[in-house]
């Protein structure tokens, strides 16, 4: 799920009088469609994956066919397990580490567009764009080759020797988190770049007229101007970092020792690779709830903006 | 403003030189390996200059075993879901900008709630339902999942675009005789383009990009497609890097000269969406 960008803050649209009152079946054949596919494919597999999440979904089930209600063994199991207080605790830690780092770089570089000059801000432009553009896993490969060991240029240039950066706990989880980084500062930065340049110069010119400093004009107009498009970030990162799989799966493979293992990562292992599809719909049952938890208060908001539709 | 502060902006440009060399540095690399001669690629001693130049790399990863399968594969499933999503999507859109109905903000209010569910959560249930209707190893199961993903996103784009179009404008059409299909297809279309080309980029990129439901759902190896394959690389015989870095340029190269082209619409449109809803 990539952006929702187009989300952002709902401006309440004056009743709508340009929408045609008159009843009919039209509206509802245009929307069949797309109503017809969501249902299908998203509406159905949740309901699925809570019931599997209170199923003994196993190896057995999986070629029978057959499967037995557990109740609660499923939620017992894996809230009972070692594993899980670690696993919370590093699965916020990595999201507020990604989440952080993206917003703290991002922002910087928005503010220093605009300070640049014309042509500084082009190349700045032109490589938050390619980075940006480096599909997930191509990103994700070239990492496993800066990083390599032996002949990695990054291990090179730092004078690491042959270090292995899967190897330990920490350095895995920085790979990681440059990796995710690089690839999120880009849309942050350029969203909030062009929030930036629609706020009138003109207000500026007043302020420093009336003497107000650079900070001051941060504080008084920046802030409040950027503050709606600077939420919608900081949601978005979060659900995106929360939800990283590839770069972890495909980089350590959640290890060393399960070291780099979040949520999302230890739901798919306990899925496809110890088949045990119910403990594993169970995690994302829980993932779901917690993501939920963490962004109600921006759904409630744009719920409530949405009123007026 | 900065300008009367002479070392103030010799510092800012300072910086964003250096944010520049560390941000481009991964691309410049990855370019730099993939035009590397073969044996280059494994020298103890990095070499940052990819003379003398070749293609052996490149080579090296057309020439994998089913390369023209995966290729066809992405292209056939990014193809039909960019289609598939923007025919849908503006049906929905025009629905729900054009008509007041029952259902209508409920409809909106699905949409947005969907975008919050984690992606991976539905892994374990689609997986197991598309092994039930035996659509594993189909592009067509990929295809619907690929375009469920999209289609919130897509009718929201399209929907605010929409908005923009006055219905005046159509009921002008209308009143100097036009059908229905001719308003959409004459004076809609062509006004809602930007909101088109917004959508099919976003779609594009989700299809042409996503690993972990191909990896699951794709167990015949000539069903994979590109990052599958990509991914694939290093467990085969070890790890040929310089082919898998060719393979990731080649695989790469297209959204990137596409981001590069659409640049400036790319930002607008995002924010356009983002600031007008």
């Amino acid at each position: 799920m990539e952006t929702l960008a187009a989300r952002a803050t709902v401006v309440p649209e004056a009743a709508a009088p340009r929408a045609r009152r008159r009843r009919s079946a039209l509206p509802y054949v245009l929307l069949a469609p797309a109503a017809l596919v969501l249902a299908l494919v998203i509406g159905y597999p949740l309901v699925r994956l809570v019931l599997i999440s209170f199923q003994d979904y196993g190896l057995r089930a999986l070629f029978s066919g057959r499967t037995r209600w557990t109740g609660f063994a499923n939620y017992t199991a894996v809230l009972h397990g070692d594993e899980i207080v670690p696993m919370l605790v590093r699965t916020a830690l990595v999201c507020v580490a990604m989440a952080g780092g993206t917003l703290v770089i991002g922002t910087g570089v928005a503010l220093a567009m605009r300070a640049l000059g014309r042509r500084m801000r082009t190349l700045v432009t032109f490589c938050l764009i390619a980075a940006w553009a480096v599909p997930n896993v191509a990103a994700t490969m070239l990492w496993t080759w800066l990083f390599q060991p032996t002949y990695g240029v990054v291990n090179w240039l730092l004078r690491l020797g042959q270090y292995d950066w899967t190897a330990h706990t920490v350095s895995a989880l920085l790979l990681v988190w440059l990796l995710v980084v690089w690839q999120s500062v880009p849309f942050v930065a350029l969203t909030l770049y062009a929030g930036l340049s629609q706020i009138p110069g003109d207000y500026y010119e007043a302020a420093a007229l009336d003497g107000a400093g650079y900070w001051t004009r941060f504080r008084v107009i920046t802030v409040p101007f950027l503050r709606p498009i600077l939420l919608l970030v900081t949601v978005l990162s979060v659900i995106w970092d929360f939800n990283v799989f590839n770069q972890i799966w495909l980089l350590t493979g959640g290890g060393p020792d399960g070291g780099t293992t979040t949520l999302v990562v230890w739901s798919f292992r306990r899925a496809f690779a110890s088949q045990s599809y119910g403990q594993g719909a169970a995690i994302a049952v829980l993932a779901t709830a917690l993501l939920t938890a963490l962004t109600s208060y921006y759904v409630r908001r744009l719920v409530r903006a949405g009123e007026a539709w | 403003m900065v300008r009367r502060v002479r070392p103030a902006r010799v510092a800012l440009n300072t910086g964003a030189v250096l944010f520049c060399a560390v941000w481009m540095f991964p691309v410049y690399w990855m370019v730099n390996t993939a035009l590397k001669p073969t044996g280059d690629t494994l020298s103890p001693t990095p070499k940052f200059l990819p003379f003398p130049m070749s293609l052996a790399n490149f080579a090296d990863a057309v020439r994998k075993p089913h390369f023209a399968d995966y290729l066809v594969n992405s292209v056939i499933v990014t193809g039909v879901v960019v289609t598939l999503s923007v025919v849908v999507a503006f049906l929905a859109a025009t629905a729900l900008t054009r008509f007041r109905f029952f259902g209508r903000r409920g409809f909106l209010i699905g949409i947005m709630v969907i975008q919050m569910i984690p992606g991976p959560a539905l892994l374990i249930p689609l997986f197991l339902s598309m092994k039930s209707l035996n659509m594993l190893d189909t592009l067509i199961g990929l295809i619907v999942t690929y375009s469920a993903f999209v289609l919130p996103l897509t009718i929201w784009v399209m929907r605010g675009f929409l908005h923009g179009v006055p219905v005046e404008l159509e009921e002008a059409a209308m009143v100097d005789g036009a059908s229905r299909f001719t308003v959409i297809r004459k004076v809609l279309l062509p006004l809602v383009m930007p909101g088109i080309i917004a959508a099919s980029v976003f779609s594009f990129i989700v299809a042409w990009n996503d690993y972990i439901y191909a990896y699951v759902m794709m167990k015949d190896q000539s069903r994979y497609t590109l990052p599958v394959w990509l991914a694939s690389f290093s467990t085969n015989i070890g790890t040929d890097y310089g082919g898998l870095i060719a393979g990731s340029t080649l695989f790469a190269l297209p959204i990137v000269v596409f981001f590069m082209l659409i640049q400036r619409r790319l930002v607008v449109g995002m924010t356009a969406g983002a600031v007008k809803g």
